[in-house]
């Protein structure tokens, strides 16, 4: 469960957050949507601490996380799994090194990455391009591979920052057939996107944001409408 | 935990060996630092030998008047001995001293021959004082001159090395000083120079941090690799420091023995090579993580 209480964030004089309430239940699959500067971004980043509000609280579980110490910080980032338009991907290293790469920073023993790495490129469909480097995927394959090693912490709650903005119709749905997938099995999928097709195939929650306010709440069947 | 050690190492040598150029020069400022901390305790250490051999030639001698019983001598060692400025004082009776006397001469035969023909021994019984320490001998003398055997005192001698002890030590104290600022400076501008090695790599590896930022990777195991290159400079620097240092030494230390007879150099840190060299690591070593500490403290947000 995710609560946002009167959060509001300014960045120098720009209002990015307007005094935001919002409450999201475990296993929801929410379409956050609206213009570019509507706010989005700077309310995911709030979740994973990215950010600090100026004002106001968010509770993950009962828990304020500003009151993490720096410590904890990482343990929040375990439970929360992000992608981005850009993917975020290191050139250097290979499909399942990417993936292993979030298991080593966090101290995971060698066993557990050889046999947890395989298992979430195979829920990815990339089972069979793990020795692949980012230039060798297509843009879907990237971004799968990016949802991949967000999954490998089995997260709770599953943030998408314009997912699909870099990828054609085509890429840009079978990612999002993924993430209906993934909140399938139980995780929250909260997904930023200003993209009208993609809200309205996914037709779950739809949050609408102007102006860094929201300005609609369709809890059911939610359409994209600005 | 071995598997994410060797990934924190790995990374972090990683890091030392792209930035080759930068890791040179890098480590070429903490080699002088070192060097010039080393060259430090060479000083130390010949101006506190030069200072001791001075301080072992300082000593007071008291003679005795001709009439003087030996009883009265053995009274002044007596009061000399309870005094707790006095390390120790040696009795030389007329006896002795004759006898060293002609032992000291016996190559001379006119000393001899005219020793020979006095019918009394003409030397005088004395007491020799070492003091504990250098300063003390001014105390020991005012002592005497008021003891009450004063009568059958006939002078006391004191050499006077006090002066050029003082010298030695002033020179030294003023050469160290200097060389101690001077090692400081450098030892800033060597932390200056790691620390922006460090934050160029941090620069580099924006992506990387900003990834394990984003996948949960612990504090530890985004800020440990950069201590780690720090710490490589570090000891790259004291392994050249000590390659440069020895050779240096040796070929000083002949030049100086011959300057200062009993003065080892080379044999010292020879010696002393299982304090020196730790040391030189540990200085390399802590210079090079404080750096990356500041760096990370500063340009490292997690």
């Amino acid at each position: 469960m995710i609560e946002l209480k009167d959060i509001s964030t300014i960045y120098d004089d720009f209002l990015a957050l307007d005094n935001v309430n919002l409450e999201i239940k475990d296993g929801e699959f929410v379409s956050l949507v609206g213009p570019s500067g509507a706010g989005k971004s700077t309310l995911l980043g709030l979740m994973t601490r990215e950010l600090t509000p100026s004002k106001g609280e968010i509770l993950i579980d009962g828990i304020n996380i500003a009151d993490l110490s720096h410590a904890e910080v990482p343990l929040l980032r375990r439970k929360i799994g992000t992608i981005f338009q850009d993917f975020k991907l290191l050139s250097r290293k290979n499909a399942f090194e990417n993936v292993a790469f979030a298991l080593e920073v966090s101290g995971a023993e060698p066993e557990e990455i050889n046999e947890d790495v395989p298992k979430v490129l195979n829920i990815v469909g990339l089972a069979d391009k793990a020795k692949n480097f980012p230039h060798q995927l297509s843009g879907g394959e990237k971004q799968r591979l990016a949802i991949a090693r967000a999954l490998i912490h089995r997260p709770r709650i599953l943030l998408a920052d314009e997912p699909t903005g870099n990828l054609d119709m085509l890429n840009g749905y079978d990612v999002v057939k993924l993430l209906m997938k993934i909140n399938e099995f139980g995780t929250t999928v909260i997904l930023a996107t200003h993209n009208r097709e993609i809200v309205n195939i996914v037709g779950r929650r739809v949050i609408s944001m102007e102006k860094g306010r929201v300005v609609r709440d369709q809890i059911e069947q939610g359409k994209y409408i600005i | 935990m071995r598997k994410a050690f060797k990934r924190i190492f790995r990374t972090g040598w990683l890091n030392f060996k792209r930035n080759s150029y930068l890791s040179f020069g890098t480590t070429g400022v903490m080699v002088l630092v070192l060097l010039l901390f080393s060259g430090l305790m060479v000083l130390n250490y010949v101006s506190g030998q030069i200072v001791s051999g001075l301080e072992n030639k300082v000593d007071v001698s008291v003679y005795f008047k001709n009439d003087a019983s030996e009883d009265q001598v053995l009274a002044v060692k007596q009061d000399l001995e309870s005094q707790s400025a006095v390390a120790r004082v040696t009795y030389i009776s007329k006896e002795k001293a004759l006898a060293d006397f002609k032992a000291k001469h016996a190559g001379d035969a006119l000393i001899q021959q005219s020793l020979a023909e006095l019918a009394d021994n003409p030397l005088q019984s004395s007491l020799n004082i070492k003091a504990k320490d250098s300063t003390q001998y001014a105390s020991i003398v005012t002592f005497l001159e008021g003891n009450k055997f004063r009568p059958v005192v006939d002078k006391i001698n004191f050499y006077e090395n006090e002066a050029v002890i003082n010298r030695v030590q002033s020179i030294s104290r003023g050469v160290g000083n200097w060389g101690l600022v001077v090692t400081l400076i450098l030892a800033f501008i060597a932390i200056m120079v790691t620390f922006n090695t460090i934050r160029l790599t941090i620069y580099n590896q924006k992506n990387e941090i900003e990834i394990m930022r984003l996948v949960g990777g612990s504090n530890w195991h985004i800020k440990a690799p950069y201590l780690i290159e720090g710490g490589l400079y570090g000891i790259f620097a004291a392994v050249i420091a000590i390659v440069v240092f020895y050779p240096a030494l040796w070929f000083v230390s002949s030049k100086v023995g011959v300057l200062i007879p009993g003065i080892s150099l080379i044999g010292y840190f020879v010696t002393n090579v299982l304090q020196f060299v730790p040391l030189i690591f540990a200085l390399g070593i802590a210079l090079g993580i404080i750096s990356s500490w500041i760096a990370i403290r500063r340009f490292l947000k997690v």
